[in-house]
């Protein structure tokens, strides 16, 4: 906790609050790398709350992907605590509650872009048919619906990240993490994606995106610095409504 | 670089590089294993052969011909062990008084045999009562003279008077083919029948007998020269046959036509020679599909990886590295498999070929064409994917890992129904009849394994898979999956169904390679199962019960049925009679069996029987007292027709003359427990007893639910007393049944085979089943982080496994059955008598399932975990 900076008191991690997505303390992950103990993330505390705007920023090994991991559950930290108050145990975070957009491809080969987006929602038992209806309508929104039968190979890297941006809200998640989902795409392609995904996120939904992109960050409310694996500041972004 | 990249491959693409080095092992070790039991088997049957021969030579020497010459020109020919002269002299008969009555016999031979001719050529002879030289009668002779041990008979000679000896002896002549085959007949005559009467003298006695008949019908009187040769001969029994038939020549060479050799020893070779071509035939059959399966196995292996080497060479295309390098670094990963597989095989192959092959080291000879063979294989398998990688990727190929699938040339020319349709022409042409898979005239030194006979098997393995392949096509449509699917995918089988149906092509890869597998398992396990209960069925045959005691008409050992009855391990013994009978002037075997309990301790087959059942044959024999079924060959040399009567004349106990009993003549029989090849009858025992007067059967036959061995010893025992009483088990007369095959034992095969089958089968499942998995390794790792649950992803992972393993393993099963069936049609000349049906080894299927359902399973759960871990490094993995 001593590494971790003076929170604002918004955003300082109390007693759970029910109303928190998702409360972090003291998080460290360590990984065994040939024999060796690599300390990926050092006791990090965080608090996520519906509709914060956050981005992690930092360089390359900085930690971002492992604390959005943690953060999603798809992780678990080797010490320190982790819960989502608002969200119910972790096994109940996905899909549906919280959802992932990645940096590199990520879609399923074999299915194609409507398929892939009804999938969450197949994968929380709704019917086949229903689903991708409602990924058609997503496909529609994201001005997709060309790409209606296209394989993912078949994608260009930003037609397939807006995809992967549609199949995350296709099932209205209270929380999306995005790991660097522009970070295979030119600025151009980029800067649309973003635009995407801000518009279509909904409002009380949060989003905490790990990018190195400055720019990127100050599209966002606020900016959390991480460096070495310690979250080292936190600062409001430019272009944050916050 | 090359050293670095290397290890980075052996540390970081495990399954790739252990996975193409397993393939290439496999092959090695099944094709070394292999080779190994050919050329072991090869030199088994010869050294059997050669063993099995009584006398190597017997040369008959001219009128004017002189001994010593013609000894001198054999051994110049060749080292010799042993060469004795041994006269021949035909007689009109022999006459013997008996117990106040008179036998006497028709023509006969005397045989006048040096001393030591005993020692020299053991299995000749064989004593049964009395002195083991001087007068010896043969037991035939002896049963129809009514003479023993010190009786007088009377020798009637051609141009002088009879005279008359005293007998010191009774023998068995086991050999009496061989010992009176006709030296210098002509190639392709029928094998001349042994004479009837005969009996033995001293080279002394017979010379002083039969000088006087040679000066007044020199036509009746011969000396043959019999000789043990001292060659080693090649292995190869073709060879040695070429080898010994070249000594032989050189011999009648150096005699100018004064001596004619008769080529015992070839003539067994001979038969060798066509065992090891049947061997060979059963190598191809079985062996070489083993090989196919282990190369592509190999080729699938290295195939599964094509994604990995197309992105590897993308990296080293974009850090400024060449064509040429890059397949440089593919040649360099080639030969590192090859090295590696090569001397993995090898090693595997010297460590268990002695348990596999029966005891056999493997040799240079066996190893080094399957490591060309592995290198070969290596470097095709390893080096074809790099260049395709580098040749025909583009940046868009680079990227595409489910390629939209189009219909594949051979299914759109119907090559698997032509291939199919190929293959049941053929195996109907050969069915049909005049087949042999073996040609090897005889006498002939060139033989040959027809060629046309591969045809069948191979195009209906390869039909039978493309037609899998074309169903599966079918099947891989996404209704039609859906449907499938349903049971272990539930909700989601829709979308895994569309997901498998994108796979299609990588799938059903897979899919034919497990159902190519499996056939291959199947077929061989069913093949080597009614392999070796037919080679239980050839000893039954031979030795006619699981423990056979035979005794002759001074000694029956039906006397003792009560005692063997009683003795340990000895469930049930039923009499067997044997004696002779005149049909016409042909002196045949005459078997009499109880037709109710005969069944109980022999085995007979319907194809024992022309145009009726076994169940049908007894039924008629114990319908009919006085039934007789009779052998084809009597059938068509006397023109009998069913139901005709049948005079023959049997030896009466009470008058000790032969007299006529009507029989009545109700089926042809083929073979029969312990009965010859060419002519026999069998009819009812009571009725034989009754009409000659004696109910004493000779044979005994025992069931034997103990050890055989065990039995075979109390049963010795027990009948240590009666004179030339002889005690056989199953185990005993394998080795010495004339079918070389069968006496080599496919066990060693079989065992190399099925052993091969179950870790081909588990690679083929569990390793190219892992090997796509782990290639899709993220793809399951977005499905986890989408949230899916552990059997949702379950649900993915089975619907694989249904198709690859399921699917693939049910069209193996029916392409098995469909290859047994066809391999057992087309080696019937490997089996004497050919199976009725096909043996289905249950356990051993049970053990193939099993082993398929554990490699599946370790793949799948290898897979489930690896979705979970690491899960962070896979997903940022591009």
């Amino acid at each position: 906790m001593s590494q971790t900076p003076s929170l604002p008191p918004e955003l300082r991690p109390e007693a759970s609050t029910p109303s928190l997505l998702v409360q972090g303390q003291g998080l460290t992950r360590q990984f065994e790398v040939d024999g060796h103990c690599v300390t990926a993330l050092h006791d990090t505390s965080v608090a996520v709350r519906p509709g914060d705007r956050v981005a992690l920023l930092g360089a390359s090994g900085s930690g971002k992907s492992t604390l959005l991991h943690l953060l999603g559950g798809l992780d678990q930290p080797s010490s320190g605590t982790l819960t989502w108050p608002a969200l119910g145990p972790a096994q109940h975070l996905r899909p549906g509650n919280v959802a992932f957009v990645f940096q590199a491809q990520s879609l399923m080969p074999p299915l194609t872009a409507l398929e892939n987006i009804a999938l969450p929602l197949i994968l929380l038992g709704q019917g086949t048919a229903d689903a991708e209806r409602e990924a058609q309508v997503w496909l529609d929104r994201l001005e997709l619906s060309a790409l209606v039968d296209q394989l993912p190979d078949e994608l260009s890297g930003g037609q397939a990240q807006r995809v992967a941006v549609a199949r995350a809200l296709v099932t209205h998640p209270k929380l999306v993490l995005a790991d660097e989902p522009t970070g295979q795409l030119d600025s151009v392609t980029a800067q649309h994606l973003m635009d995407t995904l801000l518009c279509v996120l909904d409002s009380d939904a949060a989003l905490v995106m790990a990018t190195h992109d400055a720019g990127v960050a100050q599209r966002l409310n606020d900016i959390w610095h991480m460096r070495d694996g310690r979250l080292t500041m936190i600062t409001a972004a430019r272009g944050g409504t916050r | 670089m090359i050293g670095p990249w290397i290890r980075g491959l052996l540390l970081r693409r495990p399954l790739r590089m252990w996975g193409s080095v397993t393939g290439v092992a496999l092959t090695v070790l099944f094709l070394s294993l292999l080779l190994t039991f050919v050329l072991a088997g090869r030199a088994n049957m010869t050294a059997r052969a050669i063993q099995s021969v009584p006398v190597d030579w017997q040369v008959l020497l001219g009128q004017t011909a002189s001994r010593t010459e013609a000894v001198q020109a054999i051994q110049a020919a060749t080292p010799t062990k042993t060469i004795l002269p041994v006269g021949y002299a035909d007689v009109p008969g022999f006459t013997s008084r008996t117990g106040g009555t008179v036998q006497t016999t028709g023509a006969g031979k005397v045989l006048g045999l040096p001393i030591g001719y005993a020692a020299a050529f053991p299995a000749e002879l064989r004593p049964l009562v009395g002195a083991g030289t001087g007068v010896l009668l043969s037991q035939q002779t002896a049963a129809n003279l009514h003479a023993g041990v010190g009786d007088r008979v009377q020798i009637s000679r051609y141009g002088a008077p009879p005279v008359a000896v005293t007998v010191s002896g009774v023998v068995d002549l086991p050999q009496a083919d061989s010992l009176f085959q006709a030296v210098g007949a002509p190639k392709g005559l029928a094998p001349q029948a042994p004479p009837d009467n005969v009996l033995l003298l001293s080279a002394a006695q017979w010379s002083a007998l039969f000088t006087p008949q040679q000066t007044a019908r020199p036509d009746t009187v011969r000396q043959q020269l019999h000789v043990r040769l001292n060659q080693i001969l090649p292995g190869d029994p073709g060879r040695a046959f070429d080898q010994v038939n070249r000594l032989a020549n050189n011999v009648e060479a150096r005699l100018a036509g004064s001596a004619v050799v008769g080529n015992t020893l070839a003539a067994r070779l001979d038969g060798a020679r066509e065992s090891a071509l049947y061997a060979e035939a059963l190598f191809l059959f079985l062996g070489l599909p083993g090989a196919i399966l282990a190369a592509a196995l190999t080729f699938n292996v290295a195939g599964a990886s094509a994604a990995q080497r197309r992105q590897e060479a993308a990296l080293l295309r974009v850090r400024g590295a060449s064509e040429r390098r890059i397949l440089h670094l593919g040649g360099a990963e080639a030969l590192t498999v090859a090295l590696l597989g090569t001397a993995l095989g090898a090693l595997l192959a010297a460590l268990t070929s002695p348990w596999l092959t029966g005891g056999t080291p493997v040799s240079l000879l066996s190893l080094l064409p399957p490591a060309l063979a592995g290198v070969a294989l290596a470097l095709s398998a390893t080096l074809l994917p790099t260049w395709q990688a580098v040749r025909q990727s583009t940046v868009t190929a680079q990227r595409q890992s489910v390629p939209r699938t189009t219909t594949p040339l051979w299914q759109t020319l119907y090559l698997d129904v032509a291939l199919l349709a190929l293959a049941g022409l053929v195996f109907w042409r050969n069915a049909a009849g005049g087949y042999q898979l073996v040609l090897a005239p005889e006498g002939v030194a060139k033989a040959s394994v027809q060629a046309e006979a591969f045809i069948a098997p191979v195009a209906f393995w390869l039909g039978g898979t493309l037609l899998a392949l074309r169903v599966m096509n079918r099947l891989l449509r996404r209704a039609a999956l859906r449907r499938l699917l349903r049971p272990i995918s539930g909700h989601l089988a829709a979308v895994v169904a569309a997901a498998l149906e994108r796979q299609g092509s990588l799938l059903k890869r897979g899919s034919a390679l497990v159902a190519l597998a499996v056939s291959f398992a199947v077929s061989t396990a069913i093949f080597n199962a009614t392999y070796n209960d037919q080679a239980r069925v050839d000893a039954v045959l031979t030795n006619g019960a699981d423990v056979t005691v035979t005794g002759g008409p001074n000694a029956p050992a039906g006397t003792q049925l009560a005692a063997l009855r009683t003795l340990p391990g000895v469930t049930d013994a039923q009499p067997l009679m044997h004696r002779f009978a005149y049909v016409g002037a042909d002196l045949q075997d005459i078997f009499g069996i109880d037709a109710a309990h005969f069944t109980d301790v022999s085995r007979l087959s319907n194809t024992y029987f022309k145009d009726m059942t076994v169940k049908e044959a007894l039924a008629t024999l114990l319908t009919t007292p006085n039934a007789v079924l009779v052998s084809q060959e009597t059938v068509n040399d006397y023109n009998l027709a069913l139901g005709d009567a049948i005079h023959l004349r049997l030896l009466n106990a009470q008058t000790h003359q032969y007299q006529v009993v009507p029989f009545t003549f109700v089926g042809v029989i083929r073979e029969f427990p312990t009965a010859p090849k060419d002519s026999f009858l069998v009819a009812n025992a009571s009725y034989l007893a009754q009409q000659t007067g004696n109910p004493q059967a000779e044979v005994a036959l025992l069931r034997v639910s103990g050890d055989p061995a065990r039995v075979m010893q109390d049963a010795q025992h027990l009948t240590a007393r009666l004179p030339g009483v002889q005690v056989t088990d199953l185990k005993s007369v394998r080795s010495t049944i004339a079918s070389g095959l069968t006496a080599v034992n496919l066990a060693g095969l079989s065992r190399i085979e099925l052993s091969f089958a179950v870790l081909m089968l588990s690679a083929a499942t569990g390793l190219v089943f892992a090997l796509g998995l782990a290639e899709r390794r993220r793809t399951f790792t977005v499905l986890n982080a989408l949230g899916a649950t552990r059997s949702q992803l379950a649900a993915f992972l089975n619907g694989e496994a249904l198709v690859v393993a399921g699917l693939g393993g049910l069209f193996g099963a029916i392409i098995g059955l469909g290859v047994a069936q066809t391999l057992i049609k087309l080696l019937q000349g490997v089996f004497d008598p050919p199976p009725e049906h096909m043996l289905l080894p249950w356990l051993y299927l049970l053990a193939l399932v099993l082993a398929a359902g554990l490699s599946t399973a370790l793949a799948l759960s290898f897979a489930a975990r690896a979705s979970t871990r690491r899960v962070t490094e896979v997903l940022r993995a591009g």
